[in-house]
């Protein structure tokens, strides 16, 4: 979709035909590609290489020092390749028990909250779609104030506190589900659908929650794939959910935890989250070939990081579709 | 029937329950929370710890007296603003060199590998960069730095000047590939027959990029830039505090982490709270002068 639509200037492809229609204006352009153009071109392309190395290379960087022994890995640079191949870090973040309860929490927070926010989206999107709706000024100007004015991490905290949030699942689904930007998104997708068939099934004695269920759900799947898509994503990256309203470990998502891992200032919580402090240390003395720290941070951020990875560019023409509905109503 | 009779659509108000409720728990509780500003506050005074004596503006008086809360605004700014004049650009210009690159299948591969920082966490970018800074052998720029040039291994994460300068690169190369996504559907939508007019009057590519692809992102850019103004004085959370550490903390903080660790983390309600009452007042102010702007010069605004 983003590429279709995002070609329209290239030489190649839509202006081609147009271009050959007009034989003049084709030597004129063919006499200007032969000149600095090409060196522009050359260079352009040069700078795409870099910046896809510089996008790429921090991540291999990663893999490479996750799959290389611990103690190798201080004895000098590595590159390219791991020097000494280990699966052992792999091993160790893995029989984590906390890996496992946190993966569950975040794909569980991402799938609810990802049902919950588009049934909530949709059915106001809905309701909204229809101009003869009463109060349907109102209701627009209620939900876009937020977007202007609102709290902040105190008032939010205090408020969560006061609802009795704090250390609750739901507080991962309930205070995001709603956003004003994605029910726009979906109203203006409504808006486009045909309005032959609700007419006519309404003609036919049909109220606006059959209407709802048998022809506005299956209509708007595509763009409800999306959205879903954007929450889920969302959800897998939002780490200070955890950090501000939960404080049980069986609760954490696999960012806070990888945040303790990484980058928590105490070795406790490290050893702790771990739960190998000894055969760390044992590492640390040179004793055996156990992992260092160092590369078990680098394993667990493989871990944590690389699945969304792999899945996006499968998902990159809905949510590209997504975005361009939304810039377009913008 | 008559569906404009509330008795008939009153479904569809039902419908809109969900949202409305949604809405006020998490945003208008959150925005009259504020009150608290007001109030020497303590959780346990009355319902909701509304029965919290009032102050009036005394907790403003506090700290619009000493000299850390001007620190904290001017450092808050400066980070957000030296954010902006380099990542802004650095969309706009990934967008017009994508749009100008010829082999489509390369331009497809350019364009997903750059989405790729979108969708990792701050977490995940910090927790590299600080790996990479490292002093070990597992310090990816050390190792770099001391193969071509030699000397001794630096400690990069305890230096308050490379903070800012880290921001800006990680924020560079985490979202300039998404935000060429809007530019590029921008220049999508842009009538081809300016292109062949210009290409009548002799216009390179070059110049065709000066005189059509660019006049044809103000509003993209003007709305964009609206909006961007709105959050500067919030600043990005998630970034800031990942990227911190207790040697550079009180040097580096911003109005939304200083809150965080005065509110959240040391109970200090009242006071963080007027803070970023205060910031939200600036950034309202700022994102309606950004739109005042933006209506003048291109006739583009949110509001």
């Amino acid at each position: 979709m983003a590429n279709a639509s995002t070609n329209t200037r290239t030489n190649a492809s839509a202006n081609a035909s147009a271009v050959d229609t007009m034989p003049a204006v084709r030597k004129r352009h063919k006499i200007r590609v032969s000149t600095g153009e090409r060196v522009f071109d050359t260079l352009n392309i040069l700078f795409m290489l870099v910046l896809i190395a510089i996008t790429i290379y921090p991540f291999w960087y990663i893999i490479v020092m996750s799959l290389n022994e611990g103690n190798d890995a201080m004895a000098g640079p590595i590159w390219f390749w791991p020097r000494k191949f280990t699966l052992i870090n792999y091993e160790y973040a893995l029989n984590n028990p906390y890996l496992i309860q946190s993966f569950l929490v975040t794909v569980a927070r991402a799938v609810l909250g990802a049902l919950l926010s588009i049934s909530v989206l949709l059915l106001a999107a809905y309701a909204l779609s229809k101009r003869y709706l009463k109060f349907r000024k109102t209701y627009i100007f209620l939900f876009m104030i937020p977007l202007f004015i609102g709290g902040n991490v105190v008032t939010n905290y205090l408020v969560i506190a006061k609802f009795g949030l704090l250390n609750n699942f739901l507080v991962y689904i309930l205070p995001g589900a709603f956003s004003f930007f994605f029910m726009i998104i979906i109203r203006t997708f409504i808006e486009q659908l045909p309005e032959g068939m609700e007419e006519s099934a309404m003609i036919d004695g049909a109220g606006y929650l059959r209407v709802f269920y048998h022809i506005i759900i299956p209509l708007a799947k595509p763009i409800l794939a999306a959205m879903a898509f954007f929450v889920m994503v969302s959800a897998w990256l939002d780490f200070s959910s955890n950090l501000f309203y939960i404080t049980k470990k069986s609760l954490y998502v696999m960012q806070y935890w990888l945040y303790l891992v990484t980058l928590g200032q105490s070795n406790t919580d490290f050893m702790d989250a771990m739960k190998v402090g000894a055969a760390i240390q044992n590492a640390a003395q040179g004793v055996s070939a156990q992992p260092t720290p160092q590369v078990l941070k680098m394993s667990t951020l493989v871990i944590v990081t690389l699945p969304l990875l792999f899945i996006y560019p499968f998902f990159q023409r809905f949510f590209i579709k997504g975005m361009l509905v939304g810039a377009i109503k913008a | 029937m008559n569906v404009t009779k509330f008795s008939k659509q009153y479904v569809l108000h039902l419908f809109l329950i969900p949202a409305l409720v949604l809405t006020l728990l998490f945003n208008y509780a959150p925005m009259f929370g504020n009150v608290v500003a007001f109030m020497d506050y303590s959780m346990f005074d009355g319902w909701m710890g509304l029965g919290s004596p009032w102050v009036g503006l005394d907790n403003f008086k506090t700290f619009l007296s000493e000299q850390w809360f001007y620190d904290l605004a001017l450092r808050t700014l400066t980070y957000s603003i030296s954010i902006l004049i380099f990542s802004f650009p650095a969309s706009l210009i990934l967008a017009l060199l994508l749009n100008e690159l010829r082999n489509q299948l390369f331009k497809k591969i350019a364009q997903t590998v750059s989405y790729i920082p979108h969708f990792v966490s701050w977490v995940t970018v910090a927790a590299m960069l600080y790996m990479f800074l490292s002093v070990d052998m597992n310090g990816l720029v050390n190792n770099i730095k001391v193969a071509l040039f030699g000397g001794e291994r630096l400690i990069f994460m305890q230096d308050t000047k490379l903070f800012l300068p880290l921001l800006i690169v990680t924020q560079v190369w985490k979202e300039m590939g998404w935000g060429s996504i809007l530019y590029l559907a921008a220049i999508s939508v842009i009538d081809p027959h300016l292109y062949e007019a210009a290409a009548i009057d002799g216009a390179g590519r070059w110049r065709q990029m000066i005189h059509v692809t660019l006049p044809g992102l103000v509003p993209t850019t003007v709305v964009l830039m609206i909006f961007t103004l709105g959050s500067l004085f919030g600043g990005n959370f998630d970034q800031m505090f990942n990227m911190q550490n207790i040697v550079i903390q009180d040097q580096t903080n911003i109005i939304s982490t200083y809150i965080y660790y005065q509110g959240v983390k040391g109970a200090q309600f009242s006071i963080s709270t007027a803070v970023g009452l205060f910031g939200g007042v600036i950034s309202f102010i700022l994102l309606m002068i950004g739109n005042y702007v933006g209506k003048k010069i291109s006739n583009t605004s949110i509001v």
